[in-house]
C-alpha cells in the first residue's frame, strides 16, 4: 500500500460519509502508529480526521476554533501527564465528546477522568475496529448549530 | 565435798557461765533449775526471773509444746540432739534456736532432770532460707526463660537443658543429658565441635565463648533453624563448664525475609507500572497498524491470515504484561458485602462455555452470609483455581466447590481427583514464576495468593499422597 494510496483514501473519505454521519474527530497521541491506524479506520468510515502529537498543538487547534465532535486523547504525551489537558480542552470544547486512551490507567486516574466529563476510558492496546464504532456511538447535542 | 571437787566444780560453773550458748538445767517436770548469762542474753529472762518457773514460759502461743515429748525421752535416758524449734523471748521475740537435750543423773543413776544448751540459729536460718530462695529465683529464672539455655561439662556433654531448650530443639532434657552437645547442631559442625573445644581448652584461643554469634541449630526433627548463641565459661568445683544461651532468630529471620519480599514486590510494581505503559503503548501502535494493513490485504490471503496471527501474537504479550501487572500491583480491592455462591456460580458458567473444559464437571456445595470483597478480584481468584483443577486433571473429573462458615470467616474448598502435587511443587506453589506448565508464567497461584491477601483472607493448598488437590480461601465475612 503506496503513500499515494493512502492519501487518496483520505480525500475519497466525504464520500463514503453518505451512509454513516460524518463526525469531526481530532486524534491527539505522540505515537504516529497510532495516529496513522486511528485516522485510516475513521477515514474510511467517513469521518473528518485532525491529528496532534501533543497536548499544545490539541490546545492551539481548539482555541483556534476548530471544532470537533470527539477526541481521542492520549493520557500520557510528552507535554502532559496528568489530568489538565482533559480539563483545558473540556473547558475550550464542551461539546466534545473525549475518550481517552491509556496504557496504564490507575483506578484514581480513571475516576478523575470520568469526573472531568471524559465520555470514556480506553485500554492501550485496543482494537481499532472498537474504537471506530466507540466513535459513531457517543451521544451528540441535539442542534450542530451550537458548534458551530 | 573434797577441796578438788569444789574446784572442779568452780571451773566448770565458770565454763558454763562463759560459754556463747545458752545453757540451762531443768528437773523432770520442766521446772528451770538453772540458767546461764547467755540464756539470760538469748532468751531475756534473767536467771532469777525463770529459775523455778516452768520451761514451757519460752514456747511461742500457738506452738506445739513439745517440751512433754521431749521431756518423756529424757526419762528414757535418750539424748536429744540438734532438735531445731522456734522460742519466744521474753520481749515477745520469735527466735529459731538449735537444742541439744541431755538426761542428769543422780548418784543412784537414775535419771532427775535435763540439761539444755541452746544455740540461736535465727541468723543462720535466715541465710539458708534466702540461699534457697535465690537458688529458687535462679531455677525459676532458667526454666522460665524463653530462651534456650545449655550447660556443657569440658568434654562437650550436656549436664542441663532448660525447659526453653526442650521447646526450641524439641527434645525432652532426659533425651539429651550425658550426650554430646555436637548432636544439636547440623553439619559440618556437628563433626567438627569436639575439636573445637579441645583447640580451646589446650589454647585458651576463643571463637564463640564470650562473643556470641549467629549460628544454625538442628531441631530433633532434622530441621534447622536460626538461633545467635552466646557461651560463657564458668568453675564449678574446680570443674570447667560452658553455658550456652540461645535466642531463636526464626521469627527475625522470617520476618527480615517478609520484608524483603515486601521490598521487592514494591520495586516490581515499580518496575511494572513503567514496564506497561512502555510496553503498551507500541503494542497499541504496532496492533492498530497491523490491524489496517490487514483489512486492505485480499481477504483469505496468505498475507492476510499472517496479520491475523500477529495481532494473535501481541494479545497474547499484552495478556502477559497484565498479568504480570496484577500480580506486581493488584488493584486495591474494593471491598463490599457479596454472596461468594454468586461469583463463583458466574465463574463456573464462564468456564463452562469454554471447550476446553468441556469434559470437566463442576459441582457446588454449601453456603455462606455475605463476605466482605471485590466482585472482579474475586473471580480472578476463582478462575485460576478452577482452570488449575481442571488442567490438572487434564481437562476431565470432577471438582467440587464447597462453601461454609468456619470460626468466623467464610471459607471456600475447590477439590479435585487429580493427581495431586508432588511435595516438592507444593513447596513452591506460591513462588512468583515457577511453574510445572510448558507455558505459563507462573504467577497464577501467587496472584491469587496476593489477592487474597488483599482481602485480609489466607489461601492454603492441601495435596495429600494419594491424590487430588484441595484449595482453601479464607474471606472475612461482611458483618465482622
Amino acid at each position: 500500500m503506496s503513500v499515494l494510496a493512502l492519501i487518496e483514501r483520505r480525500e475519497m473519505s466525504p464520500q463514503i460519509a453518505k451512509k454513516s454521519p460524518s463526525l469531526r474527530v481530532l486524534i491527539v497521541d505522540d505515537e504516529s502508529l497510532i495516529r496513522w491506524s486511528l485516522a485510516e479506520v475513521l477515514l474510511d468510515a467517513g469521518h473528518v480526521v485532525d491529528e496532534a502529537a501533543d497536548g499544545a498543538s490539541a490546545v492551539s487547534l481548539l482555541s483556534r476554533g476548530k471544532s470537533f465532535d470527539v477526541v481521542l486523547l492520549d493520557y500520557r504525551l510528552p507535554d502532559s501527564n496528568d489530568l489538565h489537558l482533559l480539563e483545558t480542552i473540556r473547558r475550550l470544547s464542551p461539546w466534545s465528546a473525549v475518550i481517552m486512551m491509556t496504557a496504564f490507567g490507575t483506578p484514581e486516574m480513571m475516576d478523575g477522568a470520568k469526573k472531568l466529563g471524559a465520555y470514556r476510558v480506553v485500554a492501550k492496546p485496543f482494537d481499532v475496529h472498537d474504537m471506530a464504532r466507540l466513535v459513531v456511538e457517543v451521544p451528540r447535542p441535539a442542534s450542530d448549530i451550537s458548534r458551530e | 565435798m573434797s577441796q578438788s571437787h569444789d574446784e572442779a566444780a568452780r571451773v566448770l560453773a565458770a565454763i558454763v557461765e562463759s560459754s556463747d550458748d545458752a545453757i540451762f538445767t531443768k528437773d523432770l517436770e520442766g521446772i528451770v533449775l538453772t540458767w546461764n548469762r547467755s540464756a539470760e542474753q538469748m532468751y531475756g529472762y534473767a536467771a532469777a526471773d525463770i529459775v523455778g518457773r516452768s520451761i514451757g514460759l519460752l514456747v511461742p502461743p500457738g506452738y506445739p509444746d513439745e517440751i512433754n515429748g521431749i521431756l518423756k525421752k529424757i526419762k528414757g535416758g535418750e539424748r536429744v540432739r540438734h532438735y531445731e524449734t522456734a522460742r519466744q523471748t521474753k520481749d515477745g521475740r520469735l527466735i529459731d534456736v538449735s537444742l541439744s537435750i541431755s538426761p542428769i543423773y543422780d548418784a543412784s543413776g537414775a535419771v532427775i532432770g535435763a540439761s539444755t544448751i541452746a544455740r540461736d540459729i535465727t541468723e543462720k536460718k535466715r541465710d539458708i532460707e534466702r540461699l534457697r530462695e535465690g537458688e529458687a529465683r535462679l531455677r525459676s529464672i532458667v526454666d522460665a526463660a524463653v530462651d534456650g539455655i545449655i550447660v556443657i561439662d569440658a568434654r562437650g556433654l550436656i549436664e542441663a537443658f532448660n525447659p526453653g531448650a526442650e521447646r526450641l530443639f524439641g527434645y525432652g532434657s532426659a533425651e539429651v543429658i550425658g550426650r554430646n552437645v555436637a548432636m544439636l547442631m547440623p553439619a559440618p559442625y556437628q563433626a567438627e565441635h569436639d575439636g573445637y573445644m579441645s583447640r580451646y581448652l589446650k589454647t585458651g584461643e576463643a571463637r564463640i565463648i564470650g562473643v556470641g554469634r549467629e549460628v544454625s541449630a538442628l531441631r530433633k526433627d532434622g530441621t534447622t533453624f536460626p538461633v545467635h548463641l552466646s557461651v560463657g565459661e564458668m568453675s564449678l568445683a574446680g570443674e570447667r563448664k560452658f553455658t550456652g544461651i540461645l535466642h531463636d532468630l526464626s521469627t527475625r529471620v522470617q520476618m527480615e525475609e517478609k520484608l524483603r519480599e515486601q521490598a521487592s514486590l514494591v520495586r516490581l510494581g515499580e518496575m511494572a507500572a513503567v514496564i506497561a505503559h512502555e510496553v503498551k503503548n507500541p503494542l497499541a501502535a504496532v496492533r492498530g497498524a497491523i490491524q489496517v494493513i490487514g483489512k486492505r490485504l485480499p481477504a483469505g490471503s496468505r498475507e492476510a491470515n499472517v496479520m491475523t496471527d500477529i495481532i494473535a501474537r501481541i494479545d497474547t504479550l499484552n495478556q502477559l504484561v497484565k498479568d504480570l501487572l496484577l500480580f506486581a500491583r493488584p488493584p486495591k480491592p474494593n471491598l463490599v458485602p457479596l454472596d461468594v455462591s454468586t461469583v463463583l456460580a458466574g465463574t463456573i458458567a464462564l468456564l463452562s462455555q469454554d471447550a476446553a473444559h468441556a469434559g470437566v464437571s463442576v459441582t457446588m456445595t454449601g453456603k455462606a452470609p455475605p463476605v466482605l470483597a471485590d466482585a472482579e478480584l474475586l473471580k480472578i481468584v476463582f478462575t485460576n483455581l478452577l482452570v488449575n483443577s481442571a488442567q490438572a486433571m487434564k481437562g476431565h473429573g470432577d471438582v467440587v466447590v464447597s462453601v461454609a462458615v468456619d470460626d468466623g470467616a467464610c471459607v471456600v474448598v475447590v477439590s479435585d481427583n487429580g493427581p495431586g502435587i508432588p511435595a516438592d511443587v507444593r513447596e513452591r506453589l506460591f513462588t512468583p514464576f515457577f511453574t510445572t506448565k510448558a507455558r505459563g508464567t507462573g504467577l497464577g497461584l501467587s496472584t491469587v495468593k496476593r489477592l487474597v491477601e488483599a482481602h485480609q483472607g489466607s489461601i492454603q493448598v492441601e495435596s495429600p499422597g494419594t491424590g487430588g488437590t484441595r484449595a482453601r480461601v479464607r474471606l472475612p465475612l461482611a458483618n465482622l
